[in-house]
């Protein structure tokens, strides 16, 4: 892990341990509502929404996270240095959404600016444990990174080797 | 599989399986083939004769290729065999196709079996053979000027400028949109191909891709063509000829210049047209093998993930699909967990 890494994990995982202390509230506005509050415009009870943050470690990759009195909403920025990242990271975050049923946190869009968004509701933390959501976080970071290296790595060795194999049976 | 055959397999099985067959009783065949590039070749026994053999071929560019003496070089081609194979001519060719062949199996039957199945394989590189007229003209050319201006001082501006003002042999072999030019000089033939991408990855894994044949000749094939690629904008030479939308964000423009050693005549030459006629189907196909190899490991990648964010959901639930905490002590004593 490179060394500016670990610090900017190690910042997220305190603070999204922070943020995920939730708990069931129904809505103030419509009776017998129960929604995440962060998704609903809540101009009439700001008292439900606290502070957000941003936690960046440059201007490619960041995190940001709101906190609500029964919802936290994570958005997280990818880094994507080039435009071969740009569409590997597009793809990727694609596939996952189109799959968010399974990975009931996931939410279908992302924030603006962002490219990809979890929604973590009390209902959630009732059934799964606090740490290991952060875990799954923490790790998706790490990994999703690493992946896009990896799938850019693998596109100019086999780039390299075809092009290779096409030129040498001209002579 | 990281080449291309240049042949068809599918018409060398059709035919083994004919020309072979397992049985005494000849069947009737009716077999229509596709093959890259919109070609379509048709396989059929004539209706009464059942030991005749039709074959036929469309190709989307074969207009072009008349330009460029394409019927005379597969006659040529295929002059050889005439004893049992004959070219239809003129309106004898079959409706919808544009060059017909007649293989009569009765004659076939004399020859040995070498003999057959190098009809066989001569016959499914029928498509090979029809694309690489143009090229045959233009390497064609190339020895001309080559004997022309063997002695005379190629630096000088009469000589540059009446090069400059050579051919270009275009065929649009899938539309105005993705064509092949050649133009052939006297110590060099340009062969430039237009391409179009589908999307935007297949515009960016293609430039990737593009950049590494660029590169690849200066770092280990140093024999191999000269690669050029160009986004967008035709190069200089063909850009009188260019038609369609000039300023296609998707069109690139690649290409090759082929050197004296690789245009050696003998096998070099013919290898060497065999191989560059399929470079945009090889270009392609690696973009979607790309792709199709992306996809499924991305779908792997989900599936670790999903792993990952299972293991956050403890096994012991209840009706509701709450966590119990029931782990008990040595001594028999639960854990008292309160929850807000």
């Amino acid at each position: 892990m490179s060394q500016s890494l670990k610090p900017y994990l190690t910042a997220v995982r305190s603070s999204l341990t922070a943020a995920i202390c939730v708990e069931d509230f129904s809505s103030q506005l419509v009776e017998r509502h129960n929604r995440p509050e962060i998704e609903v415009d809540n101009t009439h009870n700001p008292e439900l929404i606290l502070n957000p943050m941003v936690i960046a470690r440059n201007e490619n990759e960041k995190i940001l996270i709101e906190p609500s009195i029964n919802s936290v909403r994570v958005s997280i920025k990818i880094k994507q240095a080039d435009e071969i990242e740009q569409i590997l990271v597009h793809k990727f975050t694609r596939f996952l959404t189109s799959r968010a049923e399974n990975f009931f946190i996931l939410r279908r869009v992302p924030i603006k600016g962002y490219d990809i968004s979890f929604l973590i509701t009390n209902f959630h933390t009732e059934q799964m444990l606090k740490d290991k959501l952060v875990d799954f976080i923490i790790e998706f970071m790490e990994d999703v990174d690493k992946e896009i290296s990896e799938m850019k790595l693998f596109l100019n060795a086999r780039a390299r080797v075809i092009a290779e194999a096409y030129l040498t049976p001209f002579d | 599989m990281l080449q291309i055959e240049p042949n068809n397999l599918l018409v060398q099985k059709t035919l083994t399986e004919r020309i072979f067959p397992d049985s005494e009783s000849l069947r009737s065949v009716d077999r229509i083939i596709t093959d890259f590039d919109f070609t379509t070749y048709h396989i059929s026994t004539l209706p009464d004769q059942k030991n005749l053999l039709l074959i036929s071929i469309y190709l989307k560019c074969f207009g072009d290729l008349t330009k460029y003496g394409v019927i005379d070089y597969l006659n040529g081609k295929y002059a050889k065999y005439s004893q049992y194979l004959s070219v239809l001519s003129g309106n004898d060719v079959e409706q919808g196709y544009d060059y017909s062949l007649v293989l009569d199996l009765n004659e076939l039957e004399s020859i040995d079996d070498e003999g057959k199945n190098d009809v066989i394989n001569e016959l499914s590189f029928l498509k090979r053979h029809a694309m690489a007229a143009p090229f045959e003209k233009a390497f064609a050319r190339y020895d001309e000027l080559t004997q022309t201006y063997a002695n005379s001082n190629t630096y000088s501006e009469e000589v540059q400028q009446e090069l400059q003002n050579e051919e270009v042999l275009v065929i649009k072999y899938r539309g105005s949109d993705e064509c092949i030019y050649i133009k052939p000089s006297f110590d060099r033939v340009t062969v430039i191909f237009s391409t179009v991408f589908q999307d935007e990855t297949d515009k960016i894994f293609g430039k990737v891709f593009l950049q590494e044949f660029v590169d690849a000749r200066k770092r280990s094939v140093q024999t191999a063509p000269q690669v050029l690629y160009s986004h967008k904008e035709a190069p200089l030479d063909i850009q009188n000829y260019v038609q369609g939308k000039k300023d296609d964000e998707n069109k690139g423009y690649i290409t090759f210049v082929l050197f004296p050693r690789h245009l050696v005549k003998g096998d070099r030459r013919d290898n060497c047209i065999s191989h560059i006629q399929f470079f945009r189907n090889y270009f392609h196909y690696h973009i979607k093998c790309s792709k199709a190899y992306m996809h499924s490991r991305m779908r792997f990648r989900v599936k670790e993930f999903l792993k990952i964010l299972n293991r956050a959901k403890p096994e012991n639930v209840d009706d509701e699909g709450k966590a119990i905490e029931n782990r008990k002590t040595a001594s028999g004593r639960r854990f008292d967990v309160g929850r807000v």
